[in-house]
């Protein structure tokens, strides 16, 4: 007993619950999607399931369409998000933290209801579902999620930099572009990440956005993983989403701030 | 100046709120948007009546409708359907029995017009040329008043910029050549200030949109979103008294039960990991700040397949149990990360002290340590709480096919099924307004903290 009490008296011992936890729910399922993908029904070592992924037309093409319509999210939603940030960033604006507040609002509503909402908007004006409302509401899902990490490191930024780009002779667009640009890029990788990690993973709402005409790579994740016998497929392409995943996250790790102001 | 800013707030205040209603009604929209009517029969033959407006005299349209009954879908098409020349509408109707109803029309073989799916209501109107005759003279009642208010606020604004336009005329009339070019570039920089608030108030309009959509329409009674039916506040009786759909109700006690399990479990598991990860060896330290960090990376599809996966592999059953540590597995990162601050301001030695002086580590924790940490545990179990609130993608892979919905998992299958529960619109009103309140709460102290 007094030796229990000796060891829990070490703090450094408070976290092995925390640690076990995580070991057990967080890295033990992750490796076993490893696993299933490598597995056949009844348990065996096999590469069929990539086999057929390679193979598997409708998968691929699903997948390269989610990338795409992921890039194009991205890059609509940093074209939108960047003068907004920059504009709340401007020092003689006078109600930055209102206004940070209003674009992170919706962000606290379900963003299925949202969806659901722009899908009656979208009935509503008369507009076709599709695509185009598919981007929309996309774009409209994460939107504030570029918006706010550029706004973060564009706030932070020393503005004597910008005074002395000005002094030395810089006309706006070039220390606009030499000056203000290079040093928010932090915040815009860490925004790109954010927004394309959840955009091509998204599930769900495309099928409402776009009256199940148009499927997104998680959708199909969804139906396979679902599916008792083909489980295992489904595996295989969580694991490719897994890649893609782990490869943008390191393209996000030039940054190490900008995450956490989101929270 | 001033007048004129005035003049400009109101113009975008009233697009806010003007803008759902008015869309409906128009004669915007009604220029553009063709409008339809579709009958399906009620009787044995089950026949499908298009009307259409007068321009589409002569062209030849498909239309097709399925009902949903029984989860089985009957579809049946009018491939010669006869043009009918009639009163256009400034809606799409679908008049039927049934309860849910996927209508397409196709104004030519490619070009698809309408699609969409709703949950009709219950057959208020007799026959169908009542149905129409009611929401036309409604339609003409409605758009009076709004396109009298828009009307009203243009002249209002005309006037002000034309009187304001006078003023300024007069008072520089007398002003020297630098005096009016130091003015004009005052000037240009205000119009640079004011067309950069004007595009973060269009994105906030359309962001906003759906979500003012849904707030005015809780106000009214109407089971399809969209469709105004003059004010009421039964919505949000129904929803208080119980009276809502049974599924919606259990639907809102599990994302409470669920929240809040999910919530103490992964505060209390939080702060101890926090404490625990603050006073490890700097190795240590990284490698399981690493590992808190891989599910908030994570995104929620992976998360919640690899917990499914686990949970068939152990053959758990998936249905409380499960959705609660799954719950706790993306919330506790976050309560780690809100309480860890809190220690580094902490004086270390206050825990070794009460030790010292005779305390259990179980009283030093709940004397010492816990009084000092209180904020940060507040704010991560709030945290976890909205996390686990918001939550749909775990859950939807966790639940098991027990029966167990939360209010997200409710509102995809409500929307799949083809409509929303109208006591959805009274309580995402509710929760939108509290998360105001919150949020404002929060950035004011925070200001008075400044201060």
């Amino acid at each position: 007993m007094t030796k229990l009490v000796q060891i829990f008296s070490s703090r450094r011992t408070w976290a092995w619950p925390y640690v076990a936890f995580m070991a057990m729910f967080v890295v033990l399922p992750l490796i076993l999607v490893g696993v299933y993908a490598f597995t056949d029904i009844d348990g065996h070592f096999t590469l069929h399931n990539f086999a057929k992924f390679f193979t598997h037309n409708e998968a691929i093409q699903t997948f390269l369409y989610s990338l795409m319509i992921a890039v194009f999210n991205t890059a609509i939603c940093l074209l939108i998000g960047y003068p907004a940030a920059y504009i709340m960033a401007q020092e003689d604006f006078k109600t930055p933290k209102v206004m940070a507040m209003l674009f992170i609002l919706p962000m606290w509503i379900n963003f299925l209801l949202r969806t659901v909402a722009t899908v009656e908007l979208f009935n509503m004006c008369g507009l076709p579902l599709g695509e185009g409302a598919l981007l929309f509401g996309l774009c409209y899902d994460y939107l504030p999620f570029m918006i706010y990490p550029i706004y973060n490191t564009l706030q932070k930024m020393d503005n004597s930099l910008v005074e002395a780009a000005q002094d030395l002779g810089a006309n706006r667009w070039t220390c606009f572009w030499k000056v203000i640009v290079p040093l928010s890029m932090p915040g815009v990788y860490s925004g790109i990440v954010m927004v394309f990690m959840p955009t091509v993973s998204t599930f769900a709402i495309a099928e409402l956005l776009t009256h199940n005409n148009i499927k997104l790579f998680g959708s199909l994740i969804q139906d396979y993983i679902t599916t008792t016998d083909l489980l295992n497929y489904g595996a295989v392409l969580s694991l490719v989403l897994l890649i893609i995943i782990g490869l943008t996250s390191f393209f996000g790790d030039h940054d190490d701030k900008g995450e956490g102001g989101l929270v | 100046m001033k007048i004129k800013v005035i003049g400009y707030r109101l113009w975008v205040i009233g697009l806010i709120f003007l803008s759902p209603l008015t869309a409906n009604h128009s004669p915007l929209f009604a220029q553009s948007n063709v409008t339809y009517a579709l009958r399906v029969g009620t009787t044995g033959e089950n026949t499908l009546l298009a009307d259409f407006p007068d321009s589409y005299a002569g062209e030849k349209v498909n239309v097709s409708v399925s009902i949903e009954k029984d989860n089985l879908d009957f579809i049946f098409t009018n491939h010669q359907s006869p043009i009918i020349n009639h009163q256009s509408f400034d809606s799409i109707y679908v008049y039927t029995d049934e309860s849910a109803v996927t209508w397409t029309v196709w104004r030519s073989k490619k070009e698809v017009k309408n699609r969409g799916q709703r949950v009709m209501t219950q057959n208020a109107y007799k026959t169908f040329e009542e149905y129409v005759r009611a929401h036309t003279t409604a339609a003409k009642r409605s758009t009076g008043w709004i396109w009298f208010v828009f009307a009203g606020m243009l002249l209002v604004a005309g006037i002000v910029s034309v009187i304001s336009y006078v003023a300024k005329r007069r008072r520089e009339k007398n002003l020297s050549a630098v005096e009016q070019e130091t003015l004009r570039r005052k000037r240009m920089g205000l119009r640079r200030h004011y067309g950069s608030q004007l595009y973060l108030w269009l994105l906030l309009i359309v962001l906003y949109a759906p979500i003012a959509l849904i707030a005015v329409f809780s106000f009214t009674k109407s089971k399809i979103l969209g469709n105004w039916t003059g004010f009421s506040m039964d919505l949000y009786v129904n929803l208080f008294t119980g009276k809502a759909d049974a599924g919606l109700n259990s639907a809102i006690w599990y994302t409470v039960v669920i929240a809040l399990i999910a919530a103490v479990c992964s505060t209390i598991l939080g702060t101890l990991a926090a404490i625990g990860i603050y006073n490890m060896r700097a190795k240590a330290r990284k490698a399981v700040s690493l590992l808190n960090s891989v599910p908030m990376i994570n995104p929620d599809i992976i998360t919640g397949i690899s917990l499914f996966l686990l949970f068939v592999a152990l053959g758990m059953s998936q249905g409380l149990a499960t959705v609660c540590i799954a719950h706790v597995v993306f919330c506790t990162p976050y309560v780690v990360l809100s309480v860890l601050p809190r220690l580094s301001r902490m004086n270390p030695n206050t825990y070794e002290a009460a030790l010292d002086l005779g305390a259990t580590p179980a009283q030093a924790l709940r004397m010492v340590m816990i009084p000092e940490l209180w904020p940060g545990m507040l704010s991560g179990f709030i945290l976890a709480l909205t996390l686990s609130v918001d939550d749909f993608g775990v859950t939807f892979f966790t639940k098991g096919s027990g029966g167990l919905e939360t209010l997200s998992t409710f509102i995809y299958s409500d929307a799949r099924k083809g409509g929303l529960t109208p006591e959805l619109r009274p309580l995402f009103t509710i929760i939108l307004l509290v998360m105001l309140a919150v949020l404002i709460y929060i950035n004011f102290r925070k200001d008075k903290k400044d201060n």
